[in-house]
């Protein structure tokens, strides 16, 4: 029961309020969802955390949406319901379902480019709450386009979540926001894999990712 | 029933084993039971109502179902009297209907003269079930129906007790003659008279003249003589029902109009009206135990011309906040093209939502949640472009399907998955499960130099766009389809693939994915290619027109 009215207190952010005696309340316990990967998962302790927003950055081909299409995978497996706003709908269903996610839990939203509209789709994900996993898609989207963003744009992202059971997750080219125990999953590029040494009966065997966690205080 | 006619054991279903026929005491006990179960709280004054006995009554009355009999007395007799309301509809039959819809909404014709009613709810609202026979039958007398009352815990023990006359009482019950269930039997319309009044003459060669009497009779022997219709005349003695209640299908409707003092040009004014509107609704929908499974609005403009929305709920609700943030929303979207003058809202009622959580599962966004949702995203990017992604059964390069969210129990979901992932699998060179595409829904042109039948520079044609020389390269592989319906194919199917470049120019962007006339068909050679920027891409030509494009990039 306590355990309960403190998880209910802390969702509505009244954990820090409602008394002075510190310790009153347990700190809460860490929360992660686990990102699917073995390796990524013990990079980052457990897995992204919970009620925080958090980035993966790379250049093109280094593995991002490999990365994000499996945390969205092992969400949707743990019965999670999860949210992608592509804001260059460049999402491919037929990959991303051949890497196991489960398609009937994503809700996709399909921006053609308007970082702006993206954005304010995003928000209302998350204010919405319910989803276990967010991702926002801004990969494609120029850099000068998103220099144009006021830094309290982000932070307002996570300011929502706070207290949430929702992963707040940005995807782009290079380093946007993260909220204070949120992090960066840096991907350096990537070693190309192929299958076959002679030219005609060569396969392309995918991409080896080599990521690299910025921040995450503990 | 193989187009035969029914015949009675198809229409009486087999008696269940609670009560062991063949024990005397425990029939006797049963009997007791539905004897206390029912009552002898019938009227048709409430001055006759011994208010004495109305707590002893009941006090044996285990079963949470309550149904009262309300009985046209001195009605003229009719050659059928099982004849449905609609066939007769006199008008005090009428007027009974809507006395007893006064109190209950599950209201069933039983026959011509015999209105059922569930009053199982009503013991808070009113009191005990003498004090709800007494306040129909108040009802009754101001409505101008003579007619008799009874509550009991069944169908058939209400009836019967309805039947009797006025001055009996309850410990009658087991008295009441026989030959009075053979109005409440169901036989098949082509039954003779004489087999129907077959069994009472076999009753009364047998001496027994009573329920009573009918009641403490063997089961096992009386079905050995007269069949499955002895015994469920047997059942019908005890007060038990032969079918389930079924409230007839006469649905209130859930509509509101206003009439609006003078136009209405703007939403945020509409937004109080429509709130003014869906709170009455929503109550009236509680009351019910019912949600709203669409809405219907209905907006006549100042120029007589009437706008329609229909919205199709994902689950029954009905929060009247939602309901008029979903209607506001919609009608951002589409705006109604002059002043609104006159505004109409109909819910279509559906059974409410029961919501079984469970503590092993997150917990999913719910229904109101989810509509508000998507009906603000809507309006945000455009209703085609939110949703869930379903693959189609086809091997067209990055074929998909948009269908509403609704994530739903993980076991129907798993099997989805598994579908999806088999078809995935089909498409490409097998290299997905290696690497997730980025695909670009309308293929860039690019330009390429190719030695030796393979391509070793890819250029692009606009900034942002991989090139560099060609590290490694893997292919050609050809994919081809739809050639045999080119000019057919993807029309209507709601296929929001790429749309395939089959002729010698791209497809134009800013299409929203959809394919076009003409484009159904693909013949593409396609290629893997690693470029000295770091991207590898997946690139293909178009061996018709020889022009190479840019179909996504690993990532």
């Amino acid at each position: 029961m306590r355990a309960a009215l403190e998880s209910l207190l802390r969702a509505r952010k009244l954990d820090v309020t409602v008394t002075d005696a510190p310790g009153a309340l347990a700190p809460p316990p860490e929360r992660f969802a686990p990102a699917g990967g073995g390796g990524l998962d013990a990079a980052l302790g457990g897995g992204f955390r919970r009620g925080h927003l958090s980035e993966v950055t790379g250049a093109a081909s280094s593995g991002r949406t490999t990365i994000v299409v499996q945390a969205l995978a092992a969400a949707a497996a743990r019965g999670e319901a999860v949210a992608l706003v592509d804001a260059c709908d460049t999402f491919d269903p037929v990959s991303a379902a051949a890497r196991g996610l489960d398609l009937a839990r994503l809700l996709w939203v399909r921006e053609s480019g308007d970082a702006g509209r993206a954005l304010k789709a995003f928000s209302l994900i998350l204010q919405a709450g319910g989803f276990g996993l967010a991702v926002l898609d801004l990969a494609d989207v120029p850099a000068a386009a998103l220099r144009r963003f006021p830094w309290p744009t982000w932070m307002r992202l996570a300011r929502i979540i706070e207290g949430s059971e929702t992963v707040a997750l940005l995807v782009g080219s290079e380093h946007l926001a993260r909220s204070a125990r949120g992090v960066t999953v840096a991907l350096e590029p990537s070693i190309v894999a192929w299958r076959g040494a002679v030219d005609r009966a060569r396969l392309f065997g995918g991409v080896q990712s080599s990521p690299r966690i910025v921040g995450g205080r503990r | 029933m193989n187009g035969r006619v029914p015949s009675y054991d198809d229409l009486m279903p087999g008696i269940p084993d609670e009560v062991d026929a063949r024990s005397t005491s425990q029939l006797a006990l049963f009997l007791r039971d539905t004897v206390n179960g029912s009552n002898n709280a019938r009227t048709s004054d409430p001055g006759e109502l011994p208010a004495k006995d109305s707590s002893a009554l009941f006090s044996g009355c285990s079963t949470p179902s309550l149904f009262a009999c309300l009985r046209i007395a001195n009605h003229a007799p009719t050659a059928d009297c099982d004849r449905p309301a609609s066939a007769q509809a006199p008008a005090e039959q009428v007027r009974l209907i809507a006395v007893a819809r006064d109190f209950s909404p599950r209201v069933m014709m039983a026959s011509a003269r015999e209105v059922l009613l569930d009053v199982s709810g009503l013991g808070r609202l009113i009191g005990e079930p003498p004090a709800i026979a007494a306040a129909l039958a108040r009802s009754m007398k101001a409505a101008g129906i003579t007619a008799q009352v009874a509550i009991a815990a069944t169908q058939t023990a209400a009836r019967l007790l309805a039947a009797q006359g006025p001055d009996s009482s309850m410990a009658r019950f087991p008295g009441i003659p026989v030959i009075d269930l053979q109005e409440l039997e169901t036989l098949p319309p082509a039954m003779n008279h004489r087999d129907r009044a077959r069994p009472y003459e076999t009753f009364e060669r047998w001496g027994i003249a009573t329920l009573g009497d009918l009641v403490a009779l063997p089961a096992a022997e009386l079905s050995s003589r007269l069949g499955r219709r002895g015994v469920a005349l047997q059942r019908l003695a005890r007060g038990l029902d032969p079918r389930p209640f079924v409230p007839d299908g006469e649905t209130p409707r859930y509509i509101g109009r206003l009439e609006l003092e003078w136009p209405l040009e703007t939403l945020e004014p509409l937004s109080f009206v429509l709130a003014r509107l869906l709170e009455p609704l929503s109550a009236a929908l509680e009351r019910a135990d019912r949600g709203a499974a669409a809405i219907r609005l209905e907006l006549r403009l100042t120029t007589r011309a009437l706008h329609a929305r229909v919205l199709q709920l994902p689950a029954p609700m009905r929060d009247p906040r939602v309901l008029r943030t979903l209607l506001l929303l919609d009608l951002e979207s589409n705006p109604p093209s002059a002043a609104v003058d006159v505004v109409t809202i109909e819910l279509d009622p559906a059974p409410a939502r029961i919501t079984q959580f469970s503590l092993l599962e997150r917990a999913l966004p719910s229904p109101e949640t989810l509509s508000t949702l998507t009906a603000r995203l809507s309006a945000l990017v455009g209703e085609s472009r939110i949703g869930s992604a379903v693959l189609v059964d086809t091997h067209r390069p990055g074929a998909f399907a948009m269908v509403r969210f609704a994530p739903e129990a993980r076991g129907a979901n798993g099997a989805k998955r598994a579908d999806g992932a088999e078809g995935a699998g089909a498409e490409g060179a097998g290299i997905e499960g290696a690497a997730v595409l980025r695909r670009q829904r309308v293929p860039p042109a690019i330009r390429v130099r190719v030695e030796s039948g393979r391509p070793v520079y890819v250029a692009a044609a606009r900034r942002g766009m991989p090139q560099g020389a060609v590290l490694q390269a893997a292919g050609p592989w050809r994919t081809s389809g739809g050639w045999w319906a080119a000019s057919d194919a993807g029309r209507g199917n709601g296929i929001g693939p790429v749309p395939s470049p089959v002729s010698s120019k791209p497809a134009a962007a800013g299409d929203g994915g959809q394919p076009r006339r003409g484009e159904g068909g693909w013949n593409h050679d396609e290629w893997d290619v690693a470029l000295t920027c770091g991207a590898v891409c997946r690139i293909f030509q178009d061996p018709a027109s020889q022009r190479w494009f840019l179909e996504g990039l690993y990532d």
